[in-house]
């Protein structure tokens, strides 16, 4: 099972509004890569992306790119439907990512069905094309 | 310096709760102000402040602001006016505002409402109609990550994880509110009654959530009014003191999408709880009887947690068989029926509720409640209050 869309309702939800200080992430996306906000100070991630360091009120950013790799924190299978631009079931997940720390990524499972899906469960990030312009970081289970 | 019994609550207001009230909320705000007035035995025209509800963002929507309210009301001048955001975490936020406006003279009256018609209106809490394109939400709208109850299944899935919590657990905070509901002629489940059966077969909305897990969508509003207890002492009721008032943002903190934090908890709770006990010099095992925010079963539980009632992971152990929450329990919760089960007013209800079990007058009341804990919305910044008996 992976999430499917209506296409009808698609530039309604793709087309992610940000702020400067994000654009880092969403830059990112368009070159279908998965970048995370790395403080050039004291290396530590942010996600949401932040103004300032939470840590070191440091301003000067990196935007590294994600290995990808993670793990299943949370998820909720979607039955019953919100809106028409997404049909049900899908799943959504909370990803931990295993190389920075501290980060976690909302997003879809990708062909894998809701009864195999399990805390800690290793996963691995793949790219959907959404629209033309956008592609959303999705994840499918590691080694599938 | 603290705001203990510097304020009361004196009248309390509402409209019928109903699937659809046929009126604006403009019109539903002016009733129940009306009512609050008549209740407390206040003419309209002594109204000089007012506390209410800002949505902070997901819906940008505000349908019955102050000024249209108090236009309606006739109401002269209002010398205080102020809003407190993120939705239903502002419930006893706009109380405790109130409260450091009377006791600081910045005003003599305060009311805060609540006005809302998610049932027939146009902006639904529960199911956006229109999904907002701010920033914050890119992050999740696009996942089809779209609705409260979405976002609050994220939590309780790892919640229930961490602590072994059941499904069957919290059917039984269902249960209990449905109870109270039953002798609530006010409530939406007036007469409609709940079994354990129903609630582990009805579908999953989004897991581990069924419709039984999620408060209800009505329309109706409620206020309350807030003076001292100098100014008390001339009108009809039994005030309600005002003891602890506790508002909470924690660290990292989002609105409804806090999924960052070392734990995925509700650690804002636990700073409006370390506030709320603090500003009241009382602790838990003060606490008679509490009006726990239920927008979703799984709260109860998370905040019998967070609230000090029982240590992290024994929340579910609590409601198990519903027998420690329901009335003549340990701690009676929720027992207009709250908002599982009496309506959704943000909280608002709830607060009312609250002041009732001080009176004496809820249909289950709490012989002689002392303290009542009235918490606000989780998953957001929240807020709470302790309300406490006169001498």
């Amino acid at each position: 099972m992976s999430i499917e869309y209506n296409p009808k309702y698609m530039k309604h939800f793709y087309d992610p509004v940000w702020e400067n200080f994000e654009s880092g992430f969403w830059q990112g996306l368009k070159q279908r890569k998965l970048k995370f906000q790395k403080c050039s100070a004291c290396s530590t991630f942010s996600h949401p992306p932040r103004v300032r360091c939470a840590k070191c009120k440091g301003e000067a950013w990196e935007w590294v790119e994600s290995s990808g790799k993670g793990r299943i924190y949370s998820w909720t299978v979607v039955r019953q439907e919100v809106h028409p631009a997404f049909r049900v079931p899908f799943e959504v997940v909370l990803v931990e990512m295993e190389k920075e720390p501290g980060v976690r990524l909302i997003s879809n499972l990708v062909d894998c069905e809701p009864e195999e899906v399990s805390f800690g469960m290793p996963v691995e990030l793949c790219f959907r094309e959404v629209t033309r312009e956008w592609a959303l970081p999705m994840f499918r289970k590691a080694g599938g | 310096m603290s705001l203990k019994n510097k304020a009361c609550v004196v009248g309390i207001g509402s409209t019928e709760f109903t699937r659809n009230a046929g009126r604006s909320e403009i019109h539903l705000a002016v009733d129940a102000v009306t009512a609050a007035c008549v209740d407390a035995g206040l003419e309209i025209d002594q109204i000089d402040g007012m506390s209410s509800y800002g949505t902070a963002g997901i819906y940008a929507a505000e349908l019955a602001p102050d000024i249209d309210v108090a236009r309606s009301l006739g109401i002269p001048n209002l010398r205080y006016f102020g809003q407190t955001p993120w939705g239903g975490g502002a419930s006893c936020g706009t109380v405790a505002h109130a409260a450091m406006a009377v006791a600081s003279g910045v005003a003599n009256y305060v009311v805060c409402y609540r006005s809302l018609k998610p049932a027939s209106g146009t902006v639904r809490y529960g199911r956006p109609t229109a999904i907002p394109a701010e920033y914050r939400y890119s992050y999740y709208m696009p996942f089809g990550f779209a609705s409260p109850t979405m976002w609050v299944a994220m939590q309780a899935k790892r919640w229930m994880h961490e602590t072994g919590a059941t499904r069957e657990q919290l059917g039984h905070v269902a249960l209990v509110c449905r109870e109270n509901a039953l002798r609530n002629p006010r409530a939406m489940f007036y007469g409609r009654p709940l079994t354990m059966e129903e609630y582990l077969h009805s579908p999953m909305s989004s897991e581990p959530f069924t419709l039984h897990d999620t408060c209800l969508e009505n329309d109706g509003a409620v206020a309350l009014i807030v003076t001292t207890p100098e100014r008390a002492r001339d009108l009809k009721q039994k005030p309600a003191y005002i003891t602890g008032v506790g508002f909470g943002t924690s660290y990292d903190s989002h609105s409804m999408t806090s999924f960052y934090r070392e734990s995925i908890g509700l650690p804002e709770c636990t700073e409006a709880a370390r506030e709320v006990f603090r500003s009241a010099q009382l602790t838990p095992k003060d606490i008679d009887v509490a009006q726990l925010y239920d927008a979703f079963t799984v709260t109860v539980p998370m905040q019998l947690e967070t609230y000090g009632f029982c240590q992290y992971g024994e929340g579910g152990a609590f409601c198990a068989g519903g027998d420690r929450i329901r009335l003549g329990g340990e701690l009676p919760i929720n027992t207009s029926g709250g908002m599982l089960a009496e309506a959704y007013i943000h909280g608002m209800n709830m607060i009312a509720e609250g002041v009732r079990q001080v009176r004496g007058t809820s249909t289950s009341q709490v012989k002689d409640a002392q303290n009542v804990l009235v918490t606000g919305g989780l998953g957001v910044p929240t807020t709470a209050l302790i309300l406490t008996q006169g001498n």
